[in-house]
């Protein structure tokens, strides 16, 4: 990983643990070559929260325009790639299993490794990440305390090393999205909570 | 369980050998509680069959059994023309799971994909002729009845299904909860389903009629 930059190495990743299908190129372990995501905010909005069910359902339904996009975006094919990684988890257990099973096919039928990936630590690591454009620059330094606020999350991390984690500290009940959710059902504003 | 368990190809096919470069349609099927993987030739007869017991792993079984089925029937994945894929109804877990399998198949591939209904397969399966109602588990409690030709529809748990006096009825995956002859009448119809299936795919194919890969969802 700490010579991530140096190498030329193409990974196609899948997410698909929560209201959102993402599919990316990733190249050398840090610049996005493509990033194609299908928001579901509007499939739930009548709702004010996300059903499973209907979650799933359109992951099946747009993660093949997602995949389609992300390719021509990286101008590369399936066979260009070195790895296809995809969220294992934490997530909706039917969302979870769309990406994981289409990602383990796509790796089957070109015979690249599968690599499962946690979600939190796919927040953290996109800390590392260069958007298409932006210029090269230096990785974070390790030690490094990280912050995860999300939907589902609230963390503070410690990282001496890559991959290693030490967990300094959580919510007590709900992770801010939530609590942010839920303000903004109160204050009667759209899902999700926030201004029009 | 017996995962990879390779029946339904007749002494005779197999005798018969493939060289290895026909080209054949892959048949899955995960909405029931036996998955369904089966071989199949253009003109839909089946070359060979592997069922198991779903269980929680499908997604962990499915990739291997297809390897298998391929290595076994001397058969290439290059070489799939097609993926025909039960549409359910039934299990919303195991669905996914084929379903999201069977399109990065047919993507990855470039082959047309249809979808088949697992409810008209069966009842097409059942041998209990046109008037044949098919009724299977959805979720703990419901059920769904399919009759030819028409859309599944739920019936809540607690009510009967309001069948005419000339219906048939044939229960899978319903056994303690629906009559034993119509329990019986769906074992049948299982048995012969992985062929109906792939029958009625592969019709589907030769006529052109493939479904839009992106679009399609159970
Ligand atoms: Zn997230």
């Amino acid at each position: 990983m700490t010579n991530a930059n140096a190498d030329g190495s193409l990974l196609l990743a899948v997410e698909s643990s929560c209201d959102e299908t993402g599919i990316a190129v990733i190249a050398g372990g840090r610049r996005i070559l493509s990033n194609v995501v299908a928001s579901q905010t509007a499939l739930h909005a009548g709702t004010g929260g996300i059903v499973p069910e209907v979650a799933a359902r359109a992951h099946l339904r747009w993660i093949v325009p997602v995949l389609d996009q992300a390719l021509a975006d990286a101008g590369i094919g399936l066979d260009d790639v070195d790895a296809v990684a995809v969220t294992h988890g934490p997530g909706l257990a039917g969302s979870l299993l769309v990406g994981i099973n289409f990602a383990k096919t796509l790796a089957w039928v070109h015979d690249k490794p599968l690599v499962g990936v946690n979600h939190l630590e796919g927040h953290l690591y996109a800390a590392w990440l260069t958007d298409p454009g932006d210029d090269d620059r230096e990785e974070p330094i390790f030690p490094l305390v990280a912050l995860i606020v999300s939907g589902g999350h609230t963390f503070l991390v410690e990282m001496r090393d890559h991959l290693t984690y030490r967990l300094l500290g959580q919510t007590v009940d709900d992770a801010a999205g939530e609590a942010f959710d839920k303000v903004g059902r109160l204050l009667g504003l759209p899902y999700p909570g926030g201004p029009e | 369980m017996s995962a990879g368990g390779s029946t339904g190809a007749s002494p005779a096919m197999r005798a018969a050998g493939h060289d290895g470069r026909r080209a054949w349609l892959l048949t899955i099927d995960t909405a029931t509680s036996q998955v369904v993987v089966a071989a199949a030739a253009v003109d839909g007869t089946l070359l060979g069959v592997s069922t198991w017991a779903a269980g929680r792993t499908h997604g962990a079984q499915l990739l291997p059994a297809i390897g298998r089925l391929t290595g076994e029937n001397n058969l290439r994945r290059s070489r799939i023309a097609g993926v025909i894929v039960g549409t359910g109804p039934g299990a919303f877990t195991g669905l996914r799971v084929g379903i999201a399998t069977a399109k990065a198949l047919a993507h990855e591939l470039n082959i047309p994909i249809v979808g088949v209904s697992t409810g008209a397969a069966l009842l097409a399966a059942s041998g209990a002729g046109e008037r044949a109602v098919l009724v299977v588990p959805a979720g703990p409690n419901d059920r769904h009845i399919v009759r030819h030709a028409g859309a599944p529809v739920l019936l809540p748990g607690g009510s009967d299904p309001d069948l005419a006096e000339d219906e048939v009825l044939v229960a899978v995956d319903l056994a303690g909860r629906a009559p034993a002859d119509a329990s019986e009448r769906g074992e049948r119809a299982r048995t012969a389903f992985p062929a109906a299936l792939a029958r009625l795919g592969a019709a589907r194919l030769a006529a052109g009629d493939e479904d839009d890969l992106a679009r399609l969802v159970p």
